[in-house]
């Protein structure tokens, strides 16, 4: 596998980590608690898998990789059959889907590695020179970055991180405060009257 | 220098975010040096004055160190990467309060993390031998 490739799927890793991490917040607490170990395994699994030359774990890797999407799909299904608005307000599309995308790319990467390897023809453990190296590593670190911002902002998480009365949805906050907003709004449980 | 990732990476960074920095400079006329909303860098990213010296400061660091050994620019590209991490964490939370005072918005929050990782990638992950990238 090229270190190109290896460096994109520790990226994908780390903002999906990053993502689960932050939906731990507003979550019930049997879910928070998986969520929570899953964000710092996948981050600490991104962050190993450029530091080391190889991956770290594989097999396990597409496992964790792959069984967070079952079972979102398995959430989604329970809270639209329970009516369950606890479960349902954590369920929400962004970062869950860009969460999905990321380990949906690394999955695919992982199998298809794993199927080289069985059939005994691993693809070339290729160096790329330098430039070459970087200018891919950036345009990666761009477009996971891009997609776990946003991500980040649409969890609960995010909604506490920016001012009352600003929810519109636009990827760039407004820079007007709307009027009577104060920075201690941000401390108190919101009634979500104004939305 | 051509074939270290890290000291290629630190130079072209380095003189990016020394010319980023001068550069926000023209779009700041009038902003407080602490200011939470400043002025727009390519109509997209926001910056006040203090950040425009923080990116010079950060630009030389980068820099310096990438002109001068693989070791250094190892190190300095891991630190900042680092840094820019938390930043970016931060500027989540920081965001439209009156505590932004390196005036940062959403693509600002974008950049420093694409930075950080891919500084991060490259300062711990590259250069660990004699060539340039580990396979």
């Amino acid at each position: 596998m090229s270190a190109i490739t290896r460096t994109w799927i520790s990226f994908a890793a780390i903002g999906t980590g990053l993502i689960h991490g932050a939906l731990v917040i507003g979550a019930p607490l049997g879910l928070g608690i998986p969520l929570a170990i899953l964000g710092v395994v996948e981050f600490g699994w991104g962050v190993l898998a450029f530091t080391r030359d190889t991956l770290p774990a594989p097999r396990a890797a597409m496992v964790v990789a792959v069984a967070p999407l079952i079972v979102w799909g398995l959430l989604v299904a329970a809270a639209s059959t329970l009516q369950s608005p606890a479960l349902a307000s954590v369920m929400d599309v962004v970062p869950w889907g860009v969460a999905a995308i990321f380990q949906l790319f690394v999955a695919s990467i992982l199998s298809l590695h794993a199927r080289r390897v069985r059939e005994g023809r691993p693809a070339a453990r290729t160096v790329p020179g330098a430039a070459r190296y970087l200018t891919a590593l950036m345009v990666g670190g761009l477009v996971v970055s891009a997609l776990t911002t946003p991500a980040l902002a649409a969890t609960e998480a995010g909604s506490y991180a920016q001012p009352h009365g600003e929810h519109d949805g636009s990827f760039t906050p407004q820079r007007d405060a709307p009027d009577g907003d104060n920075v201690d709004d941000l401390f108190t449980i919101p009634g979500h009257n104004g939305h | 220098m051509a074939t270290s990732p890290n000291r290629l990476l630190g130079v072209i960074f380095g003189a990016v975010y020394v010319l980023v920095g001068l550069l926000g400079f023209s779009v700041t006329n009038g902003v407080g040096f602490f200011a939470t909303e400043g002025g727009l860098l390519l109509g997209l990213f926001e910056v006040n004055i203090f950040h425009n010296v923080a990116h010079v400061l950060i630009g030389a660091a980068l820099l310096l160190a990438g002109i001068s050994n693989k070791r250094a620019a190892r190190a300095v590209n891991s630190t900042v990467g680092f840094a820019y991490l938390v930043l970016g964490f931060a500027g989540l939370l920081l965001v439209g309060t009156s505590l932004n005072i390196l005036a940062l918005n959403a693509a600002d929050n974008v950049l420093h993390f694409a930075s950080a990782v891919v500084l991060l990638a490259v300062g711990l992950g590259a250069d660990k031998r004699a060539t340039g990238v580990s396979a």
